[in-house]
């Protein structure tokens, strides 16, 4: 299957993989590149885009990002409040390294724990970025660490895939449902053996090969579609709102049309 | 009252190295009244940098297709181009805004005016060095031509080119024809070259539709230079064009006096 998603430019971690005492420094680039259509607010009247503001829930006024803090809220109304250093500071070990403390068969992973899967690249360690990569092509393994993104530390499976190692971070155990929690799911009993027998043959009948390349996104297409047309149609034309630049090229204005009326008469 | 109909957009785009849209046409702004005399009713071509001048820029010679209804415009059949052309015409503050917000960083003007397009008003003589040399034998040509069009008995006026060279203007009354102006730039270059070789005189550009940068128009270089009016004696006592720029030139006075005031080209050249 052809992968075409557009490459990202910029890597949003990087740090190494450690095995042992060897070191790989490694950048890491996101894999997965989801197509999303993103619409934007406008207010009706005038089509003008909406801006959101921070602002102040008690005072209302409008708060400038340096006074601004986090805060934990442990009870309704009440807050734990942290400094960005403090929260630095217990930022876990695997916010800059991926230690492989062991390796395990990739398939022995059950795929419902998969989150996301991350490329990584050597960041000048070309040798020993191939050495982990083609050890781990022969032995058929992932070795199995931890990896810190943002503020979360995920379990993470590194493993080769065409050519490259690839990070794939896992969910915790405690994020998935057990199906079997489900209400709905508590009387479903085993149907008799010639309905299956027949069902089966239907499915039998209609195995193939999976062919993700025929599937598409509808919705998406028809959006594209709908866009193509408007396009040929009703464009709205937004004028950029008045900024502090403008202000000052009025005053400089202002002056000018002075002068010209000045000379006129 | 409303100042202008021109609605600003992107102005925090850099279209020279550290200098904002919103720079370009306050500079615009603030040199209109020196400026505008020199563009009114004059077909102006426009050189657009959209992605300022690291990028690509281009000339827009017809009006664009989303040219607002109150920009006047001049339509002539181009012999050169073999087409029609919808020349915009210089005519006031709102034209010149509107074509420094499309990121125009250098307009260009005719040597005619549109509502006698065949009809120079303007002697070009474009002084430009040739490989190798540069500002400082432009103004020594300059001041040679300047004193030859004193026994003429003719008024010039200099500007910088913006690059190396330098522009001399002789304004005159519209009786000539462009073949006229050409051949007495002409004859004012075989004079110049029997003293100067490094340097060139382009008379080719005195031709109807052919243009030059403006008085006060920015050139797309690092620095913003201008084509900035001197005064003779300015250009006598010697000067760096690089410092003429859109820094310094708002500041300036206009020491082009009695500009409009045309004169009768003698039919001396051809004897």
């Amino acid at each position: 299957m052809e992968l075409s998603a557009k490459p990202p430019k910029r890597a949003i971690w990087s740090g190494s993989i450690t095995v042992g005492l060897v070191n790989v420094p490694v950048k890491l680039y996101p894999m997965i590149r989801e197509k999303v259509f993103s619409f934007r607010m406008l207010h009706r009247r005038d089509n003008a885009p909406i801006k959101f503001k921070r602002v102040c829930s008690k005072c209302g006024e409008e708060v400038p990002l340096e006074e601004i803090v986090k805060g934990y809220e442990v009870r309704k109304g009440e807050y734990v409040v942290f400094e960005e250093e403090e929260l630095e500071a217990i930022k876990p070990a695997s916010s800059k390294k991926i230690a492989l403390e062991k390796f395990v068969d990739l398939a022995s992973v059950d795929p419902i724990y998969f989150h996301t899967s991350y490329i990584l690249t050597p960041d000048k360690s070309e040798e020993a970025y191939a050495l982990l990569l083609y050890t781990l092509q022969r032995t058929g393994k992932a070795g199995a660490g931890r990896l810190t993104l943002r503020s979360k530390e995920y379990p993470v499976l590194v493993h080769p895939y065409r050519g490259a190692l690839i990070a794939t971070t896992l969910h915790y155990p405690h994020e998935v449902v057990s199906p079997q929690d489900m209400e709905e799911l508590q009387g479903i009993k085993e149907p008799p053996e010639e309905e299956l027998e027949l069902a089966a043959t239907i499915v039998d009948a209609l195995s193939d090969e999976f062919d993700l390349a025929s599937y598409r996104d509808n919705y998406v297409e028809r959006l594209q579609d709908l866009i193509n047309k408007k396009l040929a149609g009703e464009v709205v034309v937004v004028e950029e709102a008045e900024k502090e630049e403008v202000r000052s090229l009025m005053e400089a204005l202002r002056k000018t049309v002075e002068e010209l009326k000045a000379k006129q008469e | 009252m409303e100042l202008t109909k021109v609605k600003f957009t992107n102005l925090s785009k850099e279209l020279f190295p550290g200098i904002t849209k919103a720079k370009v046409i306050e500079y615009y702004i603030k040199v209109a009244p020196k400026m505008l005399p020199y563009l009114r009713k004059r077909a102006v071509v426009m050189h657009r940098f959209p992605d300022g001048i690291a990028g690509k820029g281009f000339f827009e010679k017809d009006a664009p297709s989303h040219t607002p209804s109150w920009v006047k415009t001049f339509r002539r059949y181009s012999e050169h181009a073999k087409r029609y052309v919808n020349y915009i015409v210089g005519d006031d503050l709102d034209t010149l805004l509107w074509m420094a917000n499309l990121a125009s960083l250098e307009i260009n003007v005719t040597l005619s005016r549109v509502d006698d397009f065949e009809k120079p008003d303007i002697v070009l003589i474009d002084i430009d060095p040739a490989q190798g040399s540069g500002f400082a034998e432009a103004r020594e040509v300059a001041l040679l031509i300047n004193d030859r069009l004193r026994e003429l008995g003719l008024r010039s006026y200099v500007k910088t080119s913006g690059k190396r060279g330098l522009h001399v203007l002789i304004p005159i009354v519209r009786e000539y024809s462009f073949k006229d102006t050409r051949a007495f730039v002409r004859e004012l270059g075989r004079f110049v070259a029997k003293l100067r070789k490094e340097v060139k005189i382009d008379y080719a550009q005195n031709a109807v539709g052919k243009t030059m940068a403006a008085p006060y128009s920015l050139r797309p270089l690092e620095g913003a230079p201008v084509s900035t009016p001197l005064a003779w004696e300015e250009l006598e006592k010697g000067l760096s064009p690089v410092e003429l720029n859109i820094n310094t030139v708002p500041e300036r006075g206009d020491p082009w006096c009695g500009f409009f005031e045309p004169q009768r080209l003698e039919v001396r050249y051809g004897a």
